[in-house]
């Protein structure tokens, strides 16, 4: 066999460059969001009494030190960097302790390979009702146990036994290949995994990042580009920047409402619709603060303080001018590192209301504020649809807004049409529109209301004669429809969310009581 | 540069915290100010038992480096987070020293322009002291969901705090579990008991250091025991069965309703592990039994639902009518050589004012009945309408209490609106917030009881003394070593019982009892 001399230190530095650089690309690029919306899932402070909830589980050191280490994914550049370093480690680690032979050296990536699987496997549950601190924990231990390991040898070696680099000089193509072989696949199947199993988690815990930057468009626009994927999370996050943009009757069915399982799973372990993972952000839009407030509170309760539920609780605070709440949430955030924008910004509006009803969000989500009081067991869950589809009275158009778009996404078109009565001598927006013709046909008076919907009535015939042969079997046509009528409300109201109105279609949705929204 | 400029204030916190040292010497020169130092918590002019553990303050005022606080000749230092630790044993000299005396406190600031001294607030220190424990839960302050929970027992003198029993650690359907409404007799810790529900589900009865779990269960019992109260010297407990559900508001502002749609009530005989209705009712609700000190007598809370039991969807009915249920406090002699009960007696009548009582508690001397008063329902620790009231009872020729009443003081003059009765809130100790959930110190001069004064939002435990007079002063909070304890803390104080003891059993035998033993069926006896 052809050797290569793999004993020259550019080719060890440049084959753990090459490590490293795909480590950091997998870490910050590829992983990076969802890392960041974890760190925005944990919290770390030095203050005991904090942490008391996490310091007292089994393991909870460890917990608290991939904490530490997640804390670096306020900037995913920066964590990424950190987690490739580690990882580099490892396996130069992994190959010292283990003596391995320059031919086998490939196999000191496959423990990292296998905890950057395990890493990837998980998905949203990487966070999502499961300790955010686990995997980087569990990266830290390695890499702890692996140093220890080396010292230990290092310290007691032998000079017979010294690791042999100078062996690398035996080093073959075939050695060569198995560690090119070893890299490919060491990263492509946690990337595959990721793009596969979860091709949710990368465009939604990038429209997470976008929010926390107020980022409307930019969310809009990633639902967009991935429009085809349609899932309840997605559709959620979608949702909430065309509230924040007002773009809500006029772009909500441009993406796929279908909703394909997610491999999420509760803290039972179960597979889970996942609607605890949206739903604080969903009453929060929908103006429903205390039922937004009601989850954080179990959210808190049930994983402890994070920085998203601990942010949440603070501006609910600051809603229902509970100055001295807010200022102890803001306390405890203050604890946290790296917080200091959003205490800075929020602990402005204390002692403040001026201040409160000035902030342009508030001043947006305090339009659809319910205005009057009941409970929400009233209510169909979620309740920022059950709420909304049977809303008698609102304190903003807006507010009237939602609910016709609540009910034009549930297809309970007789409330939808009972709602539409304020908007007679008025040009709907598009959505809005386009539901009130799909009800032409049984209502004409509908028509006489809306003369102005000539034209979108034309269309909607159009598009019933387009569709006239896929009628018959919705389901296989709804997905190769979609592309030509994505956007379309009539599409959705015969293609779309299909699955919420067959009888026990699924487990999960027999289990989800949420008929069809 | 963000991240530099993030990283830099925690540094400084480290660093500030590792490097600064408390002044040790009271200034002496300094600039006089008329105002009061801004402190956290509130404990000017408060009386305070001469056994309370050190009352730690923050003090807050902008620019200043450095604070001293000097109690009496106790002198507390602070560095510019102005946060106290008192040396306890020249804090437990100085409460000695002190009973019945007030004690002034002076705080000074070291401003940039050089030191000054606030106006000066006073410390009662009564003669009596408070029982050396409390027991409390402690749980998030919400609402269907809890993960880790747990009783603990505070020792009142120092900052101790033991566990007296945790739920488990991490969530498993096979082993989560909670823990609710301990209860002690007659302020002892010999006897105790609390409830565990969902998985391990019975009652903890504690006996000394020995404890058994049992499950009260029959047809004609709507729920397992509830609200207990054990009876002052006999081996029973009076436990309010309830099916209770929460409803949460979507605009309001209260956040919770917790309703009952069905209560009775019931006694257990701890000995014969046996149970019997003490009520049982159809359109009335019974709930928050408790025995008069000589326990001759069982007081508790009833209210008539506005509509018709049998109604469809009762739950959803009484969530509607939430605001039209008020409880009143009747009270039912009880012989204890026959344990049968007599008449039902109304003593305090709210609901024909518009309002709503719970938790009736009667002082050790039996001549106050304590309870909470709030516009509606019975779960006021959700209603900032929820004060504490005061009835002055009569003596009664059948109590044994008589002796003691007919030499205490006269009852207050009559206020408020009992119609005629001695009724009257404990204004000194009540707040804008809700007031609940209250416990009588064994010499009756005490009470402690859970307020969402601070934040509206969290529980917290705070004392306030009880004259002989029948009047509260203003209440304190339960102090703690770190100031700001309770304002990281994201627990609700439930239920604060004070105990003349600590608990005697071990949280391991409470753990092998929960997980490892069947709880066993109580009998049901007509």
């Amino acid at each position: 066999m052809k050797q290569i001399p793999f004993n020259n230190r550019h080719s060890r530095v440049l084959a753990y460059a090459l490590l490293f650089a795909l480590a950091w690309a997998w870490a910050s690029w590829w992983m990076g969001d969802l890392f960041r919306i974890a760190y925005e899932n944990s919290f770390l402070a030095a203050d005991s009494t904090i942490m008391h909830f996490l310091w007292q589980k089994p393991f909870g050191s460890l917990w608290i030190a991939g904490r530490a280490l997640l804390l670096l994914y306020r900037w995913p550049l920066l964590g990424g960097f950190v987690v490739a370093l580690l990882l580099v480690a490892a396996t130069w680690l992994i190959g010292y302790c283990l003596r391995l032979r320059p031919r086998w050296r490939w196999l000191s990536l496959l423990p990292v390979s296998a905890w950057m699987v395990w890493t990837a496997w998980p998905g949203l549950n990487l966070y999502f009702e499961s300790e955010p601190g686990r995997t980087l924990g569990i990266l830290f231990l390695g890499v702890d146990v692996c140093a220890v390991d080396a010292f230990i040898i290092w310290t007691f070696k032998s000079k017979s036994s010294h690791y042999q680099h100078h062996d690398l000089a035996s080093a073959t193509v075939g050695t060569w290949v198995a560690a090119a072989v070893t890299l490919v696949v060491c990263f492509a199947v946690p990337v595959a995994i990721t793009h596969f199993r979860h091709p949710y988690a990368r465009p939604l815990t990038r429209m997470q990042v976008q929010m926390l930057d107020d980022d409307w468009n930019g969310m809009i626009q990633t639902a967009h580009d991935n429009a085809s994927l349609s899932y309840r999370p997605l559709a959620a996050y979608y949702a909430i920047a065309l509230v924040h943009t007002g773009r809500l009757a006029d772009d909500m069915f441009d993406i796929r409402l279908d909703f394909d399982s997610l491999y999420i799973k509760n803290y039972s372990g179960e597979p889970d619709i996942g609607s605890n993972y949206y739903i604080i952000d969903c009453d929060y839009a929908a103006g429903l603060f205390r039922a937004a407030e009601h989850k954080a509170i179990e959210r808190l309760t049930m994983d402890g303080p994070s920085l998203a539920t601990l942010k949440h609780l603070t501006r609910l605070a600051l809603l229902d001018h509970n100055w001295a709440l807010a200022r102890k949430y803001l306390s405890i955030i203050g604890r946290a590192p790296f917080e200091g924008t959003f205490v800075e910004r929020y602990s402005a509006m204390l002692d403040n209301p001026e201040r409160v009803a000035a902030d342009p969000e508030f001043a947006l989500l305090r339009q659809t504020e319910p205005v009057t009081d009941s409970f929400e067991s009233f209510y169909e869950a979620p309740v920022f649809l059950g709420y909304n589809c049977v809303l008698l009275a609102g304190r903003t158009a807006t507010a009237l807004q939602h609910s016709l778009m609540s009910n034009l996404y549930s297809k309970r078109m007789p409330a939808f049409l009972e709602r539409c009565q304020p908007l007679v001598g008025t040009t709907p927006q598009k959505s809005i529109a386009e539901g009130l013709v799909t009800q032409a046909s049984k209502n004409p008076a509908i028509m006489q209301a809306f003369p102005q919907l000539k034209m979108t009535a034309q269309m909607y015939s159009g598009f019933l004669g387009n569709v006239s042969a896929e009628l018959k079997d919705r389901p296989r046509y709804a997905r190769q429809l979609f592309d030509s009528y994505k956007g379309y409300y009539p599409y959705y109201y015969f293609f779309g969310n299909l699955k919420a109105t067959r009888k026990s279609s699924t487990q999960e949705h027999a289990s989800s009581n949420v008929g069809v929204n | 540069m963000r991240i530099i400029k993030s990283v830099i204030p925690f540094a400084c916190m480290l660093l500030l915290a590792a490097c600064s040292s408390r002044p040790t010497a009271v200034p002496t020169a300094f600039a006089e100010l008329s105002d009061s130092a801004t402190i956290f918590p509130d404990y000017s002019d408060v009386t305070i038992p001469p056994n309370i553990a050190p009352l730690n303050i923050r003090v807050s005022d902008e620019g200043a480096t450095e604070f001293v606080v000097e109690i009496g000749d106790v002198v507390a230092g602070a560095t510019a987070d102005g946060k106290t630790d008192i040396d306890s044993t020249a804090w437990r000299q100085l409460l000695e020293q002190n009973r019945g005396k007030d004690i002034a406190v002076h705080v000074y600031a070291h401003r940039p322009a050089g030191w000054v001294r606030f106006s000066p607030y006073t410390l009662h220190v009564a003669e009596e002291p408070i029982d050396g424990f409390l027991a409390y839960r402690l749980i998030e302050p919400g609402y269907e969901l809890y993960r880790q929970l747990g009783l603990y027992q505070r020792n009142l003198t120092n900052f101790d705090e033991a566990v007296i029993y945790e739920n488990n650690r991490t969530f498993t359907d096979k082993d989560n579990h909670c823990i609710n409404c301990h209860n002690f007799q007659n302020y002892s810790t010999d006897h105790m008991l609390f409830h565990v529900r969902a998985s391990h589900g019975g009652t903890v009865i504690v006996n000394g250091s020995e404890a058994h779990k049992i499950a009260i269960k029959h047809d004609s019992i709507i729920a397992a025991g509830v609200y207990p109260s054990w009876h002052p010297t006999l081996p029973l407990v009076a436990f309010s069965t309830n099916k209770t559900g929460q409803v949460f508001h979507m605009y309001h502002e209260e956040k919770i309703e917790v309703l009952d749609v069905k209560s009775d009530l019931l006694l257990y005989d701890v000995e014969r592990n046996s149970v019997s209705h003490i009520i049982r009712s159809g359109n009335y609700l019974e709930t928050f039994p408790c025995w008069a000190p000589d326990g001759k007598r069982l007081y508790f809370c009833r209210a008539l639902l506005p509509f018709d039991e049998n109604v469809e969807n009762l739950e959803g009915v009484t969530a509607m009518h939430y605001d039209s249920l008020f409880y009143d406090i009747y009270s039912m002699s009880f012989d204890p050589d026959t344990r049968t009960f007599g008449e039902l007696r109304l003593e305090v009548d709210a609901s024909s004012q518009g309002h709503s009582t719970s938790v009736p508690r009667i002082s050790p001397d039996g001549r106050y009945l304590l309870y909470t008063q709030g516009d509606y329902g019975q779960f006021h620790i959700w209603h900032n309408s929820a004060d504490l009231w005061v009835k002055a009872l009569s003596p009664l020729p059948e109590e044994s209490t008589a002796k003691a009443v007919s030499s205490a003081e006269p009852a207050p003059a009559l206020e408020g609106e009992g119609g005629g009765e001695a009724l009257y809130p404990l204004t000194e100790a009540n707040s804008a917030k809700a007031e609940s959930y209250h416990s009588w110190s064994s010499n009756g001069r005490w009470i402690a009881f859970a307020s969402r004064r601070i934040d509206a939002a969290y529980s917290r435990v705070f004392i306030a003394y009880f004259d002989k007079h029948g009047h509260a002063h203003k209440a304190f909070l339960l102090p703690q070593r770190d100031p700001d304890y309770n304002t990281v803390l994201l627990k609700s104080y439930n239920v604060p019982e004070l105990t003349k003891d600590a608990v005697q059993i071990s949280t391991g035998k409470l753990n092998h009892i929960v997980y490892d033993t069947e709880a066993e069926l109580a009998s049901y006896e007509e």
